[in-house]
């Protein structure tokens, strides 16, 4: 999967907004699955709304960032989305050597998403535009060594807790094209018979 | 009496704090590990104001003005009171000082260093200093003897050590406490304390008691311990009159003994079980405050005001009064009580209630002795310097030490003891945060938001509407210094006080006016001011300082204007609803005595609430009040109680939320914007650690659900009774909105019936279950005339034969009573036949036992309604006849027999146009099964009957003509199915009726009539 369809799938979060408009209740199962078909069965949004204005309501950010684009909301920034605690996680990150768990799944995505559209409903936009981006360099570092020591000690499988969506596709082509480009390598070596050596890659 | 517990308030972050009072009692100040001094007026103060003296702050002083903290750049500075202001270093130690105090007077001040060093330096002079060496370890403590003769320390070294200050020698040494390597380490923070007056006994604390050393002799004398007290003494302090000694502990007990008598007088516990770590009494006794190592402060009120006496009784009186006032400066610091009571400071002010009320203070005491009176009065509380002096002089006399010729001015003078009165709450808008705010919500409210900033740069208004379709947002220089404002779907409008120049001002920006002038303007006559306002539908309301409310036009015509009885406290208006609410008198300890108007504009105007007492929480005031999005009053009280108005009980008011229950800290509030009943949401904003939201950064609105404070809602009996209540209280606005004439969601309307009714159902099989018979007559008695046909087969099913008996008499009843309600509606609307007859049409049937229906009244009068139901009308006769035939029928046959069927005839001259079929047809369906019985004839007849085409049947009924029901039986799990054969046009309606009513009953087994065929009789 390419950003942009990580992205799309990020799409389907919930976030809340504060409509200036009032709709009853909008039953959008159809359209979901008309729309999400291709990625996912069914992602049971069930109904949205009722739109009262001025009161919060529950949406997903594709259509967060719809009605926002129209002038037709504030958006609420997610709980996590605040420079204190978006700090901290940055401190633990650094700390650990383990992924530490986010606190969206769609962390990266999101805060692109709702920067990029809506940051006059965030406060402190900028901060946290540097420390999310703080916070993936960390993690896609220790993405790359954890990769770079997995490959040096030739092990066969590795287990990576609390990867999100995103970090996996950001290495997976490369990753995997790599492990078969060396596969072949070390298959040929095989073949011709010199048994392989500690890094022959 | 024990003392009151005040909610705590977070203070400084977590670690060692200190507080104390200023000298006049009126500022708590702390100081805390996060380096800040903070002055609180009160307990209350949601704002305190900070002061930064260093990284951490140790420990606090504060005498004549000036601020003494210990901080840790390992100095000890001087500060300025209450403005804050750096006032130079008055010594430095080589590590930090723990603790810092002045002496009596206010000239010197003492400071125990980590060093071992304890320094005494003149605060006019920092170059006079005297250093006392000797300890061994950090100093803990220090304490200025009284007479500023001695000085007592206490060290990590176990020791406490007593020095005489002009020799700089140690006098005496204790090792009474545990030894440790560093305060950090310490046990006990060992603070000493000097009994105020003449420094008679210096209080020790030591492990878990405290121990009382005698002047110049150095014996311990006593002991003071107790079995409250678990864990080792922290903290001891003095009452300002050397009476009681309060200690306050590790583990956070708190414990105040009297000295002479050695009893304990007060025990209370730290409601988070946090060590107590700085405490301080009030200068005039009364109050404790205590600060923990959790950064948090608490107040405990009313201590010692009601200990056995032993002294001067009259003294005592002043320290509770004194807490009284008090009292009132805490909610006067809140910001929303008369501004200049609390300006001064001045009791005598207080004690009356308001500057203009002098007369009735001379009531209250001798008009001669009142200016010596007030005079001694305020010796405590304004004179600082003489504040130590007569105090101390009269507190010692009654510790015992014989002062014959100390003159004790407070003592002869009589002195008003009732209850005080209370500053009348301030005029706000409901929805607005206070006026003092540089950046503040003017309003808000279910239209939207109007935020007012006045900072140096900018003194603008924004208008912002929820719904952008109302209108587009705005932004107004406001340059006349509006302070209130109210909008709504049509207008905004804004009003400033009046200044000297300028009068009071009203402007109003109708903007959904069709012309292009969308703004006007009016001035106030001179002298007068507007204090509040709102905008209904097409009018506007401004209630002034002359008690006038004043009405407009939304165009700017003047209408209506007319007097209250007392200042307007708020007004909230909704469609041509205006409620005020205003102070009635005043209220007394606490409580606001106000009053409320609901006047009702339109065609028939009118006043439907007459200034009744507005019902208050104990000792709040009015925080919000307004109508619910479906025009319903409503209010919420400082206490956090939402209360609706109850139309249908005699314009009562019902408490239907507690937001303080929803409130996670003690100090969270929630601040009310909207109450909606239709869905049930009351709308409203959390503010963490203060009663409303900043505007920055924008608040959300949370919704609270609704909950009636019925006892036992834990328990399914008190949940549904709970639900049941406050679904009809919510379903009151549809009568409301019906009877003036508004449309009404009947949908609706039908729903929470139906929920009702459901409810009713369930409560009542609850208490059939629970065997409470009583009870279950009772829940029928509120349940429709269907829903209690439905509870006879409940009843009969668990074979509750009595109560069935006792329902069938009240499904009679009340069908009575609705027919009776529906009879008048004929009489009104069409020119029915006031007379009907009834016979039996199939007197085979079984007869209907007991009941009165022979006797048919030939003629009613319907202007007399009868009080009790009484059998009136043939027709509800009928149908109760069949119901208890059916029930009869019921009970003996046994409910899981098969079918029952009946037809009983309500009338024989018409007849149905069934009738008719039957007749036609009886030989017919004789022959076919000649073996049927008369009920089952009809039976097969039915449902022959019904097989028939509708056309065919119209053919029937119209020559029927007149109107008939016939009714079956079905006994079938649960349920019934409800038919109604209709006879002409005329009487469709009662058709309906019938139906609705529910008594009858139709369709052999397993055959369920659907409600189509019906119709097609309805239709002409």
């Amino acid at each position: 999967m390419d950003p942009s369809e990580v992205e799309f799938v990020a799409e389907k979060e919930m976030v809340t907004i504060i409509p200036n408009f009032s709709l009853d209740k909008i039953y959008l199962i159809g359209l979901l699955l008309f729309h999400r078909c291709c990625i996912k069965w069914v992602h049971r949004m069930g109904d949205l709304g009722p739109f009262n204005p001025g009161l919060p309501v529950n949406v997903p950010v594709w259509l967060a960032l719809n009605l926002k684009q129209r002038q037709k909301c504030r958006i609420v920034p997610p709980e996590w989305m605040d420079v204190e605690k978006l700090e901290e996680i940055r401190e633990q990150e650094r700390k650990e050597d383990m992924f530490t768990p986010m606190p969206s799944s769609h962390y990266m995505e999101l805060t692109k998403l709702l920067l990029n559209h809506a940051s006059d409903n965030i406060p402190r936009a900028d901060e946290i535009r540097t420390l999310v981006k703080d916070i993936w360099d960390t993690r896609v570092a220790k993405l790359r060594l954890s990769a770079d020591s997995f490959i040096s000690q030739q092990e066969a499988h590795a287990k990576l807790d609390n990867l999100t969506l995103m970090e996996i596709n950001t290495s997976r082509m490369f990753l995997l094209d790599s492990l078969d480009c060396m596969y072949k390598l070390r298959t040929n070596l095989l073949s011709r018979g010199g048994a392989p050596k500690g890094h022959d890659y | 009496m024990p003392a009151e517990r005040k909610a705590l308030r977070y203070g400084h972050s977590e670690g060692h704090t200190d507080v104390c009072f200023d000298d006049t009692g009126r500022y708590i100040v702390t100081c805390g590990s996060d380096g800040d001094v903070r002055i609180w007026e009160g307990l209350d103060d949601d704002d305190p104001k900070s002061i930064n003296v260093g990284e951490r702050a140790y420990s606090v002083a504060l005498k004549n003005g000036k601020l003494v903290t210990a901080v840790s750049n390992n100095t000890v500075q001087l500060h300025t009171f209450p403005e804050g202001d750096p006032d130079g270093i008055l010594t430095r130690f080589t590590t930090n000082a723990n603790h810092v105090t002045f002496n009596g007077d206010g000239s010197r001040v003492a400071a125990g260093s980590s060093d071992f060093m304890v320094k005494i330096v003149e605060v006019s002079d920092s170059s006079q200093q005297k250093t006392l060496r000797g300890h061994q370890a950090p100093i803990l403590s220090v304490a200025f003897d009284p007479k500023d003769e001695f000085l007592g320390s206490s060290s990590c070294d176990g020791s406490v050590a007593v020095w005489k200050i002009d020799d700089q020698v140690q006098v005496v040494s204790w090792n009474v406490l545990q030894k440790s390597s560093d305060v950090s380490n310490a046990k006990s923070l060992c603070r000493l304390a000097w009994q105020p007056g003449f420094g008679k006994l210096l209080a020790v604390p030591a492990d878990k008691s405290v121990q009382l050393y005698e002047r110049n002799s150095w014996n311990n004398v006593s002991r003071l311990s107790d079995d409250f007290i678990a864990q080792p003494v922290n903290v001891v302090a003095w009452s300002p009159c050397g009476k009681f000694l309060a200690a306050a502990t590790i583990g956070g007990f708190i414990v105040v003994w009297d000295v002479d008598t050695k009893q304990c007088i007060e025990r209370q516990k730290h409601e988070k079980g946090y060590t107590v770590c700085g405490l301080s009494w009030h200068p005039s006794g009364g109050q404790i405050v205590y600060t923990d190592t959790e950064g948090c402060l608490g107040l405990l009120d009313g201590v010692a005001a009601s200990s056995p006496q032993h002294g001067s009784k009259n003294n005592e009186v002043v320290n509770k009064a004194m807490g009284n006032y008090d009292d009132l400066f805490d909610e006067d610091d809140d910001g929303h009580l008369a501004e200049d009571l609390s300006e001064n400071g001045l009791a005598a002010n207080t004690v009356t209630g308001g500057g203009n009320e002098d007369d009735e203070d001379d009531d209250l005491m001798p008009s001669t002795g009142r200016p010596r009176n007030r005079g001694a009065f305020l010796d405590d509380d304004d004179d600082t310097s003489v504040d130590a002096g007569s105090v101390k002089y009269e507190n010692d006399g009654r510790v015992g030490t014989p002062l014959p010729s100390v003159p004790c001015p407070a003592v002869s003078q009589p002195r008003y003891e009732g209850p005080m009165p209370t500053p009348p709450q301030k005029p706000f808008q409901p929805g607005s945060t206070p006026v003092h705010l540089m950046h503040r919500f003017l309003v808000w409210n279910s239209v939207g938001i109007v935020r007012g900033y006045n900072d140096e740069q900018d003194n603008a208004v924004d208008v912002e509407f929820h719904d952008t379709s109302v209108h587009h947002a705005m932004h107004l220089t406001n340059t006349l210094g509006h302070t209130m404002a109210d909008m709504s779907q049509e207008a905004v409008l804004l009003a400033c006080e009046g200044t000297d120049e300028l009068a009071s001002k009203i402007q109003c920006l109708h903007f959904s006016s069709w012309d292009t002038n969308k703004e006007w303007m009016v001035d106030l006559p001179k002298e007068e001011n507007a204090k509040a306002l709102c905008l209904g539908q097409g009018w506007a309301a401004v209630a002034t300082s002359a008690l006038l409310v004043r009405i407009f036009s939304i165009g700017g015509l003047q209408r209506e204007i007319f007097s209250l009885p007392g200042p307007a406290v708020c007004m909230a208006g909704h469609g041509q609803q205006l409620l005020i609410a205003y102070h009635r008198g005043t209220g007394f300890d606490g409580e606001q005595a106000l009053g409320v108007q609901l006047l009702q504009f339109g065609q028939k105007k009118r006043q439907v609430i007459h200034g009744e007492p507005l019902p208050l929480s104990q000792k709040s005031y009015l925080s919000w009040m307004g109508f619910s999005a479906e025009g319903t009053p409503c209010f919420v009280d400082s206490e956090g109680t939402v209360r609706m108005l109850n139309r249908s009980l005699g314009n009562t008011w019902t408490p239907v939320c507690s937001t303080r229950e929803s409130c996670k800290g003690t100090s969270d509030h929630y601040w009310v914007v909207g109450v909606h009943e239709n869905p049930q949401q009351l709308r409203c904003i959390p503010c963490k650690g203060s009663r409303f939201p900043p505007t920055l950064p924008r608040p959300a609105v949370a919704i609270l659900p609704f909950k009636l404070p019925f006892c036992q809602t834990a328990t399914e009996k008190g949940h549904m009774e709970e639900q049941y209540w406050r679904s009809l209280l919510f379903q009151n606005h549809l009568d409301f909105l019906s009877s003036s004439g508004y449309e009404i969601d009947e949908e609706a309307r039908s729903k929470g019936q139906k929920e009702q009714q459901e409810l009713l159902m369930k409560m009542f099989a609850l208490s059939c279950k629970l065997e409470r018979e009583l009870r279950c007559m009772e829940l029928a008695e509120l349940m429709t005339h269907s829903v209690v046909t439905l509870a006879i087969r409940y009843a009969t099913r668990s074979h509750r034969m009595a109560l069935a008996q006792r329902l069938g008499e009240l499904a009679l009843e009340k069908a009575t009573a609705q027919h009776e309600e529906d009879h008048e509606d004929d009489e009104e609307q069409s020119e029915l036949p006031s007379t009907r007859q009834m016979s039996g049409m199939t007197p085979s049937s079984r007869k209907p036992l007991s009941l009165g229906i022979s006797g048919g009244k030939q003629s009613k009068e319907p202007a007399l309604k009868p009080l009790v139901p009484r059998p009136k009308s043939k027709v509800t006769q009928g149908i109760i006849m069949v119901a208890q035939v059916c029930f009869l029928r019921y009970n003996t046959v046994g409910y899981r027999g098969n079918s029952l069927h009946l037809s009983v005839p309500f009338s024989s001259r018409p007849k149905t146009g069934f009738q008719l079929w039957l007749e036609e047809n009886r030989k017919r369906i004789l022959a076919d099964k000649p073996d049927l019985d008369e009920t089952d004839i009809i039976k097969e007849a039915m449902s022959l009957f019904r097989a028939l085409s509708a056309e065919d049947r119209l053919v029937g009924v119209h020559t029927a003509c007149q109107w008939v029901s016939l009714c079956v039986f079905e006994v079938l799990y649960c349920k019934f199915a409800f038919s109604v054969d209709l006879g002409c046009e005329q009487n469709v309606k009662w058709g309906t009726r019938l139906c609705s009513t529910a008594a009858l009953v139709l369709c052999p087994k397993g055959c369920w009539l659907s409600p189509s065929p019906l119709f097609h009789c309805r239709k002409p």
